[in-house]
C-alpha cells in the first residue's frame, strides 16, 4: 500500500514539474503578445487594462523596422537557397563517398554549432575586413550560411543515410545514369530532411543576433539588430509587437514543418545542437 | 541456343580478402542457373559484378556475346530483382513500371502500353495507382518483377527472391515465379542460399564456396552426386560418420567405421587412409527387428528409435545404433510407424554412401 502511493506520489510530481516548465516557456511568450497589444503609452502592470493595435500598426508605419524586416527576409531567403545547396551537396558527397576521416570531416562540418556564434561573427568580420568585403548584405549572407550550413548538412545528411543503396542500384540498373537517378530517386526520398533543413536555415537567419551584430552595417541591419538598437534608444512596445511577427513567422514554419514532415522528424534530423 | 553470360576466371578482392578467386561459368538464353552458397561465398559480389555495381580485378565477363568491362550498369541492359525488392517509395507501382523504360527512351504511348501488359503478366490489373506500401509483400514482389522484366533484359538476375517472404507464400511464389520467367522465356540467374530455392527455381545449380565453384550440375546431380565434402554438407541432410577407407577394388571399397565394416562406393582414395561417410536420411530403410523380409541394402544394423517425431508428410526417427546415432526420414504413408524404443533394423546400398577423404575433424 505505502509502495502504491510512493510511487503514485512520484508520478504526481513528475507531471506537476511537466506543467512548470512548460509554464516556464510560455510566460514570456504570454507576456510579450499582451504587451503588443496593450493600450497604455508606458510600461505598466499586468494585466493590461485595455487592447488595442496601435503598437502593431506602429510597426508597420516605421521605416526602421520595415526595413530590418525586409532585409531579413531577403537574407533568410538567399542563406536559405545557398546554405540548402552547399548542404545538399556535402551531405550526398559524405553519404556516398568513402575514404579515410570521413567521420572527422562529418564532425568538422558541424563544429560551427560548438563554436559560438559571436566568435564566428567577430573572425569573420576581421577576415572579410582584410579581403575587403565590404558590402553589408554580402557580409551577413556570409555570417548566415556558415551558421545555417551545418543544419542543413546534418538534416540532410541523417535524411540520406536513411536511404537503403539499393534505391540507388535499382534505378542505375533500369537503365538510369547516375545524374538521373539522384534527381529521381535520391533528392525526392531525402526531401523530408531537406526541407526541415531549409526551414532551420531560415528560422536561425531570422533569429541570429550574435553573428549578424558583428557583421552589420548602418544601412544594412537585420530586424532583430533593429530591435535591439531601438531597445537601446527609445524603449516602447513596438518592440514587442515586433517580437510578435517574429514569433508569428515562426508558428508558421512549425505549421509548415508539421504538415510535410511531421515536426517530431524534423527535430529530430535537424535540431540538436 | 546462344550463351547469355559468360565468366572467364573472374576475380575480385576486398582488401586481401579474394570474394570471387578466379570462377568459370555461363549460362544459355532460356535456362535458369542458380548460385548456391553460404554468406561469404563470393556469391553476391558476383552478381554485383554481372550487374555493374563492382569491377572485376581479373578475368572476363560477357553478356550477350559482348564484353560487359568497364560498363556502367545502366549500359548493361540486365535487371535485378533485390533481395527486399527496392521499389521506389515515393512513385505509384505504374511508375515504378515505368521507370526502366523512361530511363532507356522508349515512346510514350509504349510506355503505358507496357505497364498495362506487365501489370497483366504478374496479376496485377488495376493496381497501378496503388503505393507500394500499400500492397502486400508477395505484391510488391510481383511488381519488382514486372518493373524488372518491361524493359526486356538480356539477363534477369534474382537476390534471394523468396527469402523475405513467409513459408506458405515462398511455396507459392516460387512456382508463380517460375512459371512468369518461363512464359516470358527470360535467362535468369538466381543467387541464394537457400539450397530449396536454387533446387525449386533452377535448371543447373552452381556451388561456389569461399570464392570457387566447387560444382556444377543440375539439381539432381548436385544432391546425388556432390563432388566435394562441402557440397555435400551443404545441399540436404546426411548423417556424417569418420571412418578409415581399408580396401578399394574399382568403385567399391571397405570401410571400417565404429568398429564396424561398411561397403561403399568410392574412387580415387588410397587404402588405410581416412574418409567422413555420409548417408542421405531417406537413403535409410528401416525394418521391424523380427521382419524375416530380406533387407536392401548391403549394409545392416540393429538399432533402437530413440525418438520420432511425425512431421506430416515424414516421419523423422532418430535411431540408436552401433555406428552411433542416425537421422532416417521416412513417408509416413508406412502402414505402421515405430514408436520411441522399438528394435529396428537399419539398413543402406553401398550406392547411397557418399564417400570423402579426410575426417570431419581434420578436413
Amino acid at each position: 500500500m505505502t509502495k502504491h502511493l510512493a510511487d503514485d506520489l512520484i508520478r504526481l510530481a513528475c507531471k506537476v514539474m511537466n506543467c512548470l516548465v512548460v509554464a516556464f516557456l510560455l510566460a514570456p511568450i504570454l507576456v510579450t503578445a499582451l504587451m503588443a497589444f496593450d493600450a497604455r503609452d508606458y510600461l505598466g502592470p499586468l494585466p493590461p487594462p485595455g487592447f488595442s493595435l496601435r503598437w502593431l500598426s506602429a510597426f508597420f508605419l516605421d521605416s526602421y523596422f520595415l526595413q530590418g524586416l525586409a532585409t531579413s527576409v531577403e537574407l533568410a531567403l538567399s542563406t536559405t537557397a545557398i546554405s540548402l545547396f552547399v548542404g545538399v551537396a556535402t551531405a550526398y558527397a559524405l553519404d556516398r563517398a568513402q575514404f579515410r576521416g570521413k567521420e572527422q570531416l562529418v564532425s568538422f562540418f558541424l563544429s560551427p554549432l560548438v563554436v559560438p556564434p559571436v566568435v564566428i561573427g567577430f573572425a569573420l568580420l576581421l577576415f572579410l575586413s582584410q579581403v575587403g568585403v565590404v558590402n553589408g548584405f554580402a557580409r551577413l549572407l556570409c555570417g548566415h550560411v556558415i551558421i545555417t550550413v551545418p543544419y542543413t548538412i546534418r538534416a540532410t545528411l541523417a535524411s540520406m543515410s536513411q536511404i537503403d543503396r539499393s534505391y540507388t542500384e535499382a534505378a542505375l540498373v533500369l537503365g538510369a545514369t547516375e545524374r538521373r537517378a539522384f534527381w529521381g530517386v535520391t533528392l525526392p526520398l531525402a526531401r523530408a530532411g531537406i526541407l526541415s533543413g531549409a526551414i532551420f536555415a531560415f528560422a536561425v537567419s531570422m533569429d541570429d543576433v550574435a553573428v549578424s551584430i558583428m557583421l552589420t552595417d548602418a544601412h544594412t541591419y537585420t530586424l532583430p539588430i533593429a530591435l535591439i538598437s531601438s531597445m537601446r534608444a527609445n524603449f516602447d512596445l513596438t518592440i514587442a509587437a515586433a517580437s510578435l511577427m517574429l514569433m508569428g513567422l515562426t508558428v508558421l514554419l512549425i505549421l509548415i514543418l508539421e504538415k510535410f514532415v511531421g515536426l517530431n522528424r524534423a527535430i529530430g534530423e535537424g535540431a540538436f545542437r | 541456343m546462344p550463351t547469355v553470360i559468360k565468366f572467364e576466371n573472374v576475380r575480385k578482392s576486398f582488401g586481401s580478402l579474394a570474394a570471387v578467386d578466379g570462377i568459370s561459368f555461363s549460362a544459355e538464353a532460356g535456362e535458369t542457373v542458380a548460385l548456391l552458397g553460404p554468406s561469404g561465398c563470393g556469391k553476391t559480389t558476383t552478381l554485383r559484378l554481372i550487374a555493374g555495381f563492382d569491377e572485376p580485378d581479373a578475368g572476363m565477363i560477357e553478356i550477350g556475346g559482348e564484353t560487359v568491362l568497364g560498363k556502367r550498369p545502366y549500359e548493361r541492359n540486365v535487371g535485378l530483382l533485390f533481395q527486399h525488392y527496392a521499389l521506389f517509395p515515393h512513385m505509384s507501382v505504374g511508375e515504378n513500371i515505368a521507370y526502366g523504360l523512361k530511363q532507356r527512351s522508349f515512346p510514350k504511348a509504349d510506355i503505358a502500353a507496357r505497364v498495362t501488359e506487365m501489370l497483366r503478366l504478374v496479376q496485377l490489373n488495376g493496381l497501378a495507382d496503388r503505393r507500394p506500401r500499400q500492397l502486400s509483400g508477395g505484391q510488391q514482389q510481383r511488381v519488382a518483377l514486372a518493373r524488372v522484366l518491361a524493359t526486356k533484359p538480356k539477363l534477369v538476375l534474382l537476390d534471394e527472391p523468396l527469402s523475405a517472404l513467409d513459408a506458405k507464400l515462398r511455396e507459392e511464389l516460387g512456382a508463380e515465379l517460375k512459371h512468369i520467367l518461363t512464359s516470358v522465356g527470360s535467362t535468369t540467374l538466381v543467387v541464394t542460399h537457400d539450397q530449396d530455392e536454387a533446387m525449386s527455381l533452377a535448371d543447373r545449380i552452381i556451388v561456389m564456396n569461399r570464392g570457387r565453384i566447387d560444382q556444377q550440375g543440375s539439381p539432381a546431380q548436385i544432391y546425388a552426386h556432390p563432388a566435394t565434402r562441402f557440397v555435400a554438407g551443404f545441399v540436404g541432410r546426411s548423417n556424417w560418420l569418420d571412418g578409415t577407407l581399408k580396401l578399394g577394388k574399382g568403385s567399391f571399397a571397405t570401410i571400417l567405421c565404429a568398429g564396424a565394416v561398411l561397403s561403399a562406393t568410392a574412387q580415387g582414395i588410397a587404402d588405410d587412409t581416412p574418409v567422413t561417410l555420409g548417408i542421405r536420411p531417406e537413403r535409410i530403410t528401416l525394418a521391424a527387428a523380427d521382419d524375416t523380409a530380406p533387407a536392401i541394402g548391403a549394409n545392416q544394423f540393429d538399432g533402437k528409435v530413440v525418438q520420432a517425431r511425425y512431421m506430416g508428410a515424414e516421419i523423422h526417427y532418430q535411431i540408436g545404433s552401433a555406428l552411433g546415432p542416425l537421422m532416417v526420414v521416412e513417408p509416413s504413408t508406412r502402414a505402421k510407424p515405430f514408436d520411441t524404443g522399438t528394435r529396428v533394423r537399419v539398413s543402406f546400398c553401398a550406392e547411397d554412401c557418399l564417400v570423402f577423404p579426410g575426417n570431419s575433424n581434420g578436413a
